[in-house]
């Protein structure tokens, strides 16, 4: 009978940690680059020993966190017009220069910093082919290519600054979340291929809120319903304790 | 129950969106206003078990790491700063600049503000002034007398004095440009003031490589886009409404705890 509330227990909890991944999808909806994340969850098997009545050995299972799985589909490509917003149309990160080491991430949203470094909200240095790009107040009318290739026009003749580095890895679930949009990876970088970068443009989050809710009602439901059992596996012990508890005559 | 603060942060991210949103359509025919965009970061995530880790002694690894996130948070208000139409008023007065660069003003201690809004006056003294009465930098003074007032591309300012025929040179007007614009204090009554983040002013003179030009009889208007702005607003009033939601799911499951305590 205590098993059935433990039981219960390990899924009122599995439960509670989706409503709260459902909960950071939702609450970066307009998180520019922010990928969407799916709790994953696995049976926990334990050996009981069987009752009097009962043959051959029993289980009990319980739920466990397995993971908490990214969906790296492609989000929505927004128009913004700003000179230094970039989307990331396919596999690819940008590389950005922090205090602690090589950063990477998929928001696209960089501006110049007074000494001329494109960097991201946080003031990081983007990272090109050659270090960290560069913008003076010479070059004039700055376009990125597709290929992330960064041209201006200094004095009226078209010149090269640099290109972005644009980064993939091998199995890029396995880049470690930093908050601040930021991914950090032990892992070998490899020149992005296939990746194409829009101008003017920001990569929106691919959270899909008709998915979020009905997943959190989904979480929700099945939360009530182990309630209840909960509940209803209380009502029994407490009948149980006045039936046998009753002295007969 | 992690899911109700995470919901409250984007509620408050939504929150400041909608702000903007406002601030924008608010500012659709403020002369040289530049449209405002906000910009959300991820909070930190707490490592339940990290990306990669192993699993076995056997070199197998888990492909999925428990990283549990807080929320969201504002990383930035951003300027974008594009060119806004240039809409004709006649008035001689009214300069709009096309391509990069801000008019210097001297405010009222003596420091320098700068400004894309070209809807300039005269002094009692007949120095060009801006709508609040601070002197356009460097200062040109009008004579008195004059007929007719040019300011051409450069930034050359021509006055006809009556009774003369050829226009006299009576000043130039100055462009600055900065190596990162969207790094400037905006101060509100049109005026940015210069920040570490924005670098310092460089002065040149209109039409020169990398500075805009001047044109007379015309102002520049805001760059925002009122449908881009109804549908951000949209969208912003839609994530508002299901984070709301969470914190309400959120309170049912806490409900049923404590109904089932009571029990």
């Amino acid at each position: 009978m205590d098993n059935s509330l433990l039981v219960s227990l390990s899924q009122q909890l599995a439960a509670s940690r989706a409503m709260d991944v459902i909960a950071n999808n939702l609450a970066n909806a307009s998180t520019p680059g922010y990928k969407r994340e799916d709790a994953r969850f696995e049976q926990y098997l334990e050996r009981v020993a069987p009752s009097s009545l009962e043959r051959g050995p029993q289980t009990l299972s319980f739920v466990e966190d397995a993971g908490i799985a990214r969906d790296t589909a492609q989000g929505a490509v927004t128009h913004t017009g700003a000179t230094y917003d970039f989307a990331i149309n396919g596999n690819g990160y940008f590389a950005l220069q922090t205090p602690q080491g090589v950063r990477y991430t998929r928001d696209g949203h960089f501006s110049l910093n007074a000494d001329g470094q494109i960097v991201n909200s946080s003031g990081y240095a983007l990272l090109g082919q050659n270090g960290p790009v560069t913008i003076t107040p010479d070059d004039l009318d700055v376009q990125v290519g597709p290929d992330g290739s960064i041209s201006s026009t200094v004095n009226g003749i078209g010149t090269q600054v640099d290109q972005l580095r644009l980064v993939d890895f091998a199995d890029d679930h396995a880049l470690m979340k930093e908050g601040s949009n930021l991914y950090s990876t032990t892992q070998a970088e490899n020149a992005a291929t296939g990746a194409t970068i829009q101008q003017g443009a920001l990569e929106a989050s691919n959270v899909q809120p008709v998915v979020e809710i009905s997943n959190m009602i989904q979480v929700m439901r099945a939360y009530q319903a182990t309630t209840a059992l909960s509940q209803s596996q209380q009502q029994l012990a407490g009948q149980a304790i006045q039936r046998l508890g009753t002295m007969p005559n | 129950m992690r899911a109700l603060s995470i919901a409250s942060t984007g509620m408050q991210a939504q929150q400041t969106n909608v702000e903007t949103i406002a601030n924008n359509l608010a500012n659709m025919n403020t002369t040289g206003f530049k449209e405002q965009r906000a910009e959300f970061q991820d909070l930190l995530y707490e490592n339940v078990q990290t990306p990669g880790a192993q699993t076995s002694d056997q070199g197998t690894y888990a492909p999925n790491g428990i990283q549990l996130g807080a929320g969201v948070k504002m990383a930035a208000i951003y300027r974008i700063t594009t060119q806004g139409d240039l809409q004709s008023t006649g008035n001689p007065y009214d300069v709009a600049v096309q391509g990069p660069g801000y008019f210097r003003i001297q405010q009222p201690d003596g420091t320098d503000a700068y400004t894309r809004a070209g809807n300039f006056s005269l002094s009692p003294q007949g120095q060009i002034v801006t709508q609040d009465g601070m002197l356009v930098q460097p200062g040109i003074t009008i004579p008195q007398n004059t007929i007719s007032v040019t300011i051409n591309a450069q930034g050359q300012v021509n006055a006809t004095v009556a009774g003369n025929t050829t226009p006299q040179t009576v000043g130039q007007l100055e462009l600055d440009r900065f190596p990162n614009e969207a790094g400037l204090n905006a101060v509100g009554g049109n005026l940015f003031l210069e920040t570490p983040a924005s670098g310092n002013a460089q002065a040149g003179v209109p039409g020169s490589p990398g500075y805009g030009t001047i044109q007379q009889g015309f102002l520049e208007t805001s760059n925002v886009n009122s449908v881009d702005e109804i549908t951000a607003l949209i969208t912003a009033q839609r994530a508002y409404e299901m984070n709301s939601k969470v914190v309400t799911a959120a309170d049912q499951m806490m409900q049923q705890i404590t109904q089932m305590a009571g029990a």
